[in-house]
């Protein structure tokens, strides 16, 4: 291979579209030339700075809106990011705002409790304001909810086993201010709503196609609500009260 | 399943990959939405031509809207396209000064290094730094031969390379001043 070759080669290298055969003679070249070694070392650190600096434009929220808008047929609900994971979701939530509709209401505080959080993580996914604080750094997290709350939560990101924390939110339950922990596994997302008390009732339980598990540490009630499968939801669980 | 709804899950997760080509190439937020919003509805007209993946598709259709954008309302950017490739076929062979080190490379001075790029180059470098798109993706979007997508791809890198190069010898000059 010429110089004048290898040079022209060295930018489809960079961006592994040599075939095979091609590689290893630029290889070989490389190996023997330590001028050329360093212009790839020098291009590959020029692509690696536009991919890690170069700003990155993503779609403002008010597009959505419009094309949403202008786009014909009836309107399904909130595009973009939501994609991915927004389609189950959607679709299991529907089924529970019908089922809440027609549900008969059982009496007793606890049950109104439930029905309210998962109103609450259903309303969250459907009008895509699932996340007030939007980060996976707890130190981020913590102190934006104890701020707007009279009690600190605990707030932990589990990304190593699996629940990554995508945020939280402020939320209004059983007529108390309560903090909302957002984590997210694959497509599921896991509502986690903590306020202070000693509940009477842990457990696992099933409303409208949604899993709630109940349970309590350190004098904080924590309350599951997912579409995610009940054992996964335990281990959520057993994170958040095992980890202090 | 509806159009709507197919096109809602496979197009529209997208949306940022069109706005962010649209915003390099028009190099202007307000211009880069009109322009998003006109190609997601011609995509939505086209939706039963989609074969393949969305997002390359997608953006050949944001790109074309682009380009014609460019025509009707400032058609001197994209003359400077032609002639700068023009000049670059009769320069020798570049042994070029891409020579740049990552740590010179200020975050500032890139972007706008790369918006001062000529049309072609500034597209070909987009599609494939950001958006990460093979040569034979780039080609069907410029709709340009593979070869031509490899020499703007080179040429992009070396002049983005010599011009972060100058705009940051002006500023170190102004802030001495």
């Amino acid at each position: 291979m010429k110089p004048e070759e290898a040079a022209r080669l060295l930018h489809a290298y960079v961006d592994r579209e040599l075939d095979a055969a091609k590689s290893l003679e630029l290889e070989a070249q490389l190996a023997a030339d330590p001028a050329l070694r360093e212009r790839f070392e020098r291009l590959r650190e020029l692509s690696a700075g536009i991919r890690e600096k170069a700003d990155y434009h993503a779609a403002p929220s008010s597009l959505a809106a419009r094309l949403s808008a202008a786009l014909p047929g009836a309107a399904s609900i909130a595009p973009r990011r939501a994609a991915r994971w927004f389609l189950p979701v959607a679709a299991a939530a529907l089924v529970a705002v019908l089922a809440l509709g027609i549900a008969l209401v059982r009496p007793g505080d606890e049950e109104a409790l439930l029905r309210e959080m998962v109103a609450s993580h259903v309303r969250s996914t459907l009008g895509n304001r699932l996340i007030d604080v939007a980060s996976s750094d707890q130190h981020t997290v913590k102190p934006w909810l104890s701020a707007r709350l009279s009690f600190s939560p605990p707030v932990a990101d589990f990304s190593q086993e699996g629940f990554e924390l995508a945020g939280a939110r402020l939320d209004y339950v059983g007529g108390r201010p309560v903090a909302v922990l957002v984590y997210k596994r694959r497509q599921h997302l896991i509502d986690a709503f903590i306020w202070p008390g000693n509940g009477p009732r842990d457990g696992a339980y099933s409303r409208d196609g949604f899993n709630v598990e109940r349970s309590s540490a350190e004098g904080m009630r924590i309350c599951l609500v997912s579409d995610l499968n009940r054992n996964e939801l335990s281990d959520l669980a057993r994170l958040l009260t095992a980890r202090r | 399943m509806t159009d709507r709804r197919r096109f809602e899950q496979q197009v529209l997760p997208h949306i940022d990959a069109a706005f962010n080509l649209a915003r390099w190439l028009t190099r202007n937020d307000h211009d880069a939405e009109d322009v998003v919003q006109d190609a997601m509805l011609r995509a939505y007209r086209h939706f039963e031509g989609l074969r393949g993946e969305a997002r390359p598709w997608l953006l050949a259709i944001v790109r074309n809207a682009c380009f014609s954008w460019m025509q009707r309302n400032r058609p001197a950017e994209l003359a400077a396209g032609p002639d700068a490739e023009a000049a670059e076929a009769a320069t020798a062979p570049a042994d070029g000064p891409e020579a740049l080190l990552a740590r010179e490379l200020d975050r500032r001075m890139l972007n706008k290094a790369i918006a001062a790029l000529p049309f072609p180059f500034r597209e070909a470098l987009i599609l494939r730094e950001l958006e990460d798109l093979s040569y034979r993706e780039i080609a069907r979007i410029a709709n340009v031969p593979i070869g031509t997508v490899m020499s703007r791809l080179a040429r992009a890198r070396r002049l983005l390379a010599e011009s972060v190069r100058v705009i940051t010898l002006a500023s170190r000059l102004q802030t001495e001043k």
